[in-house]
Order: C-alpha cells, then sequence, then structure tokens
C-alpha cells in the first residue's frame, strides 16, 4: 500500500508545479493565479499530512461500524457483545449525559484532581531532579530510595493512601500525585545526564558562573526531557486517578464508569471509559503545545 | 565594540615547565611534558602535533580547565585559575548554545557580565555584522551550515573583548573550501582587533597560512619539538600557499610531524609487511601516502 501511493506521488509533483504556470498568461487577475499557486503549494508541502488526516477518518468511522455491527448481531465468539452497548446507545447516553450536571460534575472533579496531583509532581519533581542532577551528594541520598519506591504501582498506594490522609480527596489527589511524580523525575533526570559538557565547558569560559550556567545551560538543555517526563507522567497520572477512584471515590469519571456497572447502565461504562480516553488525549495534546510554547529551538 | 577597541593590546601568554598527567587505574599517564611556550600580544601562534599528543590538553590548560601537574600558566603575569572570559574559547563541535538565537549566543558573554540587554543587542549586532551574519541574527543555530556556526562560535568568544582567542581545531570539521574561507575571516578579525591568539590543529597547511609562530609538538608524552617563525607578509594571501616561501616551510613542518606521527602510530611499518598487503607506495612512504 505504502509503495503503491508513493508510485502515485511522484509523477503529481511536477503536475502540481505545471499547473498554475499556464493560468498566469490567460487570467487577468494576476490576485487568483497566485492564490492557486499558493493553494497548489500547500497542498503539495500539506500532502503527507491530508492523507493521514483522511485514512485516520476512515479507520475511526470503520472501527465505529464494526462495533455497531457486533452489538446489533450480539456476536458471540470468544467474547461476548451480548450486553456491550451499541455506539447509538453510547451516544444517546452522552446527548443526556451532557445536560446532566451530576456528569460534569464528575468529569469537573476528576479534572481538578488530576491538576493539582499531576501540577504538585511536576513542582516536586522538575526542581528535584534539577538539583539531583547537579549537586552529587542529593543525587547520591535520594536516588536509592527513588529507586526502591518507583517500581510500586500508584494503585498498590491505596490502602497506604487511605491510611495517610485524613479524607478520600486528599489520598486519590496523592495516588494521581505519585503516578506522575516518578517519569518525570526520571526523564528530568535523564535531561540533566545528557548536558553537553562543552556547552557547559563553552559558558564557564564566557563568564558564567554556577547560577547562570544551571539557569542557561543545565535547564534549557534539559527541557525536551522533562516535557517528556511530563506528558508520560500524565499518562499515568490518569491511569492511577481511574484506578483511585475506581476503589476508593465517591465522584468523578473512574467512579461513574463503576458505578454504571454497579447500576447495570452499560452504555454509561463506555460513555465513561470514552470520556477517559478523550480527557487524556486532551491533557497530553495540552502538554505537548505547552512544550512547543517553551522550546521555540525545537521547530523544524 | 567600543569595549573591544579600548582595551589596551594585552595578552601575554606565559606557559613554563608545564607538565600534566591524568591518574588511571595504571598509573599515571604523562599527557605533556616539560613543556615551555609563550604568546606574545597580538601574536597569532599555532599548536600542530600529531593526533593525542597533548596539543588540546595544553591548550585546555591555558583555558583553565585543566589545572597543570608541574608548571605555570600566566597571562599577562596573572596565573591562570580556572576559566574566564578573558580567555574566548572556541571549540571544534562549534558548541552554541541550541535554545538561543545567534544573537543571543553573541550576547552571552556580555549578559553575564551584566550589561544591560539594549546596549549588548547592539554590541551582538555590530559583531555580527562584521561577520557577515546580521540576516541570520534570529536564526537558531541548528538552521545554519558549519561555517556559519562557527562564525557565531568566534565571534561569540570575541564580544566578550579577551585578551586571548583560543581555538582548539576550530575548522577541523569543515570542508576544504569552507575552511579556507573561514582562515580569511579569522585573520581578518585577529588584523582588526589585535588580540592574542592560541591556535590548535593538525592542519599544517592552516598553521603555516595563520601564523606568526607555529610549536611543534612531540608524540605523546607531548613536549615542544620545534619553534618555527613564519616569515610570510601579511596581509596573506590564497596564492601564497603557492610560493617557494611557504612550500620549504611545509616540507620543514612535514617531515617533523611524520617522524612523530610514526612514533604515535607505535612505529615504523615494514616494507615487506607493506608488499604484502599489495598496497604499491611509488616509492612514497606510507606516511605520505595516507
Amino acid at each position: 500500500m505504502p509503495a503503491l501511493v508513493q508510485q502515485e506521488a511522484e509523477p503529481q509533483t511536477p503536475v502540481a508545479v505545471a499547473e498554475p504556470t499556464p493560468a498566469v498568461t490567460p487570467v487577468p487577475a494576476p490576485e487568483r493565479a497566485a492564490i492557486n499557486i499558493i493553494a497548489a503549494r500547500w497542498l503539495r508541502l500539506n500532502k503527507e499530512g491530508i492523507r493521514a488526516t483522511v485514512i485516520g477518518l476512515i479507520s475511526l468511522v470503520a472501527f465505529l461500524i464494526v462495533w455497531h455491527l457486533l452489538t446489533k448481531y450480539r456476536v458471540v465468539f470468544f467474547v461476548r457483545f451480548t450486553n456491550v452497548p451499541s455506539p447509538l446507545a453510547v451516544y444517546d447516553s452522552f446527548t443526556k449525559a451532557i445536560h446532566d450536571p451530576k456528569f460534569l460534575m464528575h468529569v469537573l472533579l476528576s479534572c481538578r484532581r488530576i491538576l493539582v496531583g499531576f501540577s504538585l509532581a511536576a513542582l516536586v519533581a522538575v526542581p528535584l531532579g534539577l538539583v539531583m542532577g547537579r549537586f552529587k551528594l542529593v543525587h547520591e541520598v535520594i536516588f536509592p530510595v527513588s529507586e526502591v519506591m518507583r517500581p510500586i504501582p500508584a494503585i498498590a498506594w491505596v490502602p497506604m493512601a487511605i491510611m495517610l490522609w485524613p479524607t478520600n480527596e486528599q489520598s486519590i489527589v496523592f495516588i494521581t500525585f505519585l503516578g506522575s511524580f516518578f517519569p518525570i523525575l526520571v526523564n528530568t533526570l535523564h535531561g540533566m545526564a545528557l548536558v553537553d559538557p562543552v556547552l557547559v565547558r563553552a559558558a564557564r569560559c564566557l563568564g558564567a558562573g554556577e547560577t547562570s550556567i544551571f539557569r542557561e545551560v543545565y535547564f534549557p538543555s534539559s527541557l525536551p526531557h522533562i516535557f517528556t517526563g511530563l506528558t508520560v507522567g500524565m499518562g499515568v497520572a490518569w491511569v492511577s486517578l481511574i484506578a483511585a477512584e475506581m476503589i476508593s471515590g465517591q465522584y468523578g469519571i473512574g467512579y461513574f464508569t463503576w458505578e454504571a456497572y454497579s447500576l447495570v447502565q452499560y452504555a454509561d461504562i463506555a460513555l465513561g471509559m470514552i470520556a477517559i480516553g478523550v480527557l487524556g488525549l486532551a491533557s497530553s495534546l495540552l502538554i505537548r503545545s505547552v512544550g512547543r510554547l517553551a522550546m521555540p529551538w525545537g521547530r523544524t | 565594540m567600543s569595549q573591544i577597541e579600548v582595551k589596551a593590546p594585552k595578552g601575554h601568554v606565559e606557559v613554563r615547565n608545564f607538565a600534566l598527567s591524568y591518574e588511571t587505574i595504571d598509573g599515571s599517564v604523562e599527557a605533556v611534558t616539560d613543556t615551555q611556550i609563550h604568546v606574545n600580544p597580538g601574536e597569532f601562534v599555532s599548536i600542530v602535533g600529531p593526533s593525542g599528543c597533548g596539543k588540546s590538553t595544553l591548550l585546555n590548560a591555558v583555558a583553565g580547565f585543566l589545572k597543570p601537574t608541574a608548571g605555570t600558566v600566566t597571562v599577562d603575569g596573572v596565573a591562570v585559575n580556572g576559566p574566564s572570559a578573558e580567555r574566548g574559547m572556541v571549540f571544534q563541535q562549534y558548541s552554541l548554545f541550541p535554545w538561543k538565537t545567534v544573537r543571543e549566543n553573541v550576547e552571552f558573554g556580555l549578559k553575564m557580565r551584566g550589561m544591560v540587554r539594549s546596549q549588548r543587542e547592539r554590541a551582538a549586532r555590530t559583531l555580527l555584522g562584521l561577520a557577515g551574519l546580521e540576516a541570520f541574527e534570529k536564526h537558531y543555530p541548528e538552521r545554519l551550515s558549519g561555517g556559519m556556526k562557527q562564525r557565531v562560535g568566534i565571534v561569540r568568544a570575541l564580544a566578550t573583548g579577551p585578551k586571548v582567542l583560543l581555538l582548539d581545531e576550530p575548522f577541523g570539521a569543515l570542508d576544504a573550501q569552507t575552511r579556507v574561507i573561514m582562515q580569511q575571516i579569522l585573520t581578518n578579525m585577529w588584523q582588526r582587533l589585535k588580540i592574542s591568539v592560541l591556535f590548535v590543529t593538525h592542519d599544517i597547511d592552516e598553521a603555516i597560512f595563520l601564523s606568526d609562530r607555529v610549536y611543534c609538538m612531540t608524540a605523546r608524552p607531548g613536549s615542544i619539538k620545534a619553534e618555527i617563525a613564519i616569515p610570510l607578509e601579511r596581509p596573506r594571501q590564497q596564492s601564497m600557499m603557492m610560493s617557494s616561501e611557504f612550500l620549504a616551510l611545509r616540507r620543514g613542518l612535514m617531515s617533523l610531524i611524520r617522524e612523530e606521527s610514526i612514533k604515535a602510530m607505535g612505529g615504523e611499518i615494514s616494507e615487506l609487511g607493506m608488499q604484502g598487503l599489495n598496497i604499491e607506495l611509488h616509492g612514497h612512504s606510507l606516511a605520505d601516502v595516507l
């Protein structure tokens, strides 16, 4: 398939170049020709992107159709689609849910927990990683502890969190915090380890002191890895949050999904899942665009 | 610009009884031993030698990144104690800050000195103009060619008005044509700024073309094998590289270095062994052919 497309694309390129050229002479309005040229150029430059978008949309529609057919005919083939809600049923419960303040409250509460837990994790893990990367003693003291704690999944912290924190809300935020903390810390450390020593030397012989080197070299040099950590951390934050909400929550989108199962509202299960997916995706995109703003030099 | 011209043409580098060794598991390894060099104010001095002879080590000691095991390094009578903006350095790997634009890179040293933004912007623009780079001031280094990057590297090192400019094989990563142009640019800037230069290279032509004096180093442990004055008149033109005077200097340096290179490679290669490998030497030694 890709080979076919490539073969098609190659002869297309000269056609697209040639097209606007004859248009210039007969058409009296040169602006139109200019617009045509720009449009043709835009199409040519964004060919790959357009192609990916079109194929992506087709694939999403195909997914919905398959889902629809599987539920419509209640297919039982190893997995049972007997009780699985159809896309239309989910859409129905979605239209109801967006007018339901309770559903919105679940969503908002989850978002708030993510915001607080993740922000705290970023505010602690990034500076800690920077300082650990810069000062050997801090690294030597903290690294062993962090290595022991890191493999413990945030979900395993649920009972401990309930004991540690006076309210349910606090323990859920704590678990979200833990989930995103380690990916951010590890990536920040990694970024600090990869700082080019020649750049540090260059800064030194331009008269930079320790603080300046930290601010002007170590920090910007680590930023790409910090943002990788933030993106990964955000993903893990959602995983941890949903698990915590299902186990110990009273509100939140994870609780909503679990509750739907208990109340035999099957369409709401899928609605909850899709909502979680959309929220996770949106938060990752948000971090990525902040990253692009923070690192204009990375733009190619 | 103004600070640079106001500064008196100082920059007397003096390296005496210098030795530097590294600690390894097998004991200490001498990188450089018993070395004396000096750079007079405003002089352009090169160090050439076989690879691994410690010429970069020596330069890094002058920069203040390495401490000598024995001997002294002084600039204008003051002992070198760590890196400082008074000894500007240009690296082979360009080492521009990728997250700073061309102008911000050039401004860096002035910013470290606490100069206000508007002032350092003006200074950086002037310097970039000198190097023919004003049009690229807002570009990030990633988008520049190797030659442009190194021009920025040189301008950045000069921006703070150092007494000495140290260059560690700065054109080693450039193609031959670009290298020639860069040499010309460096010569122009050096003549304009009247600054002392210590230049490390393994390229003999480059060393002769640029320098007033060339030090030739021995194989490890490195020490000074010879000191050669380059009496070619200035300004130097590309065409001089074909002159008999130039070629004679080149021949002399070549044979000095060849001896050391062979030592560095672990001895002479036997003619018989070469025949076995079926390499035609046409009466030249292997060092020539390579």
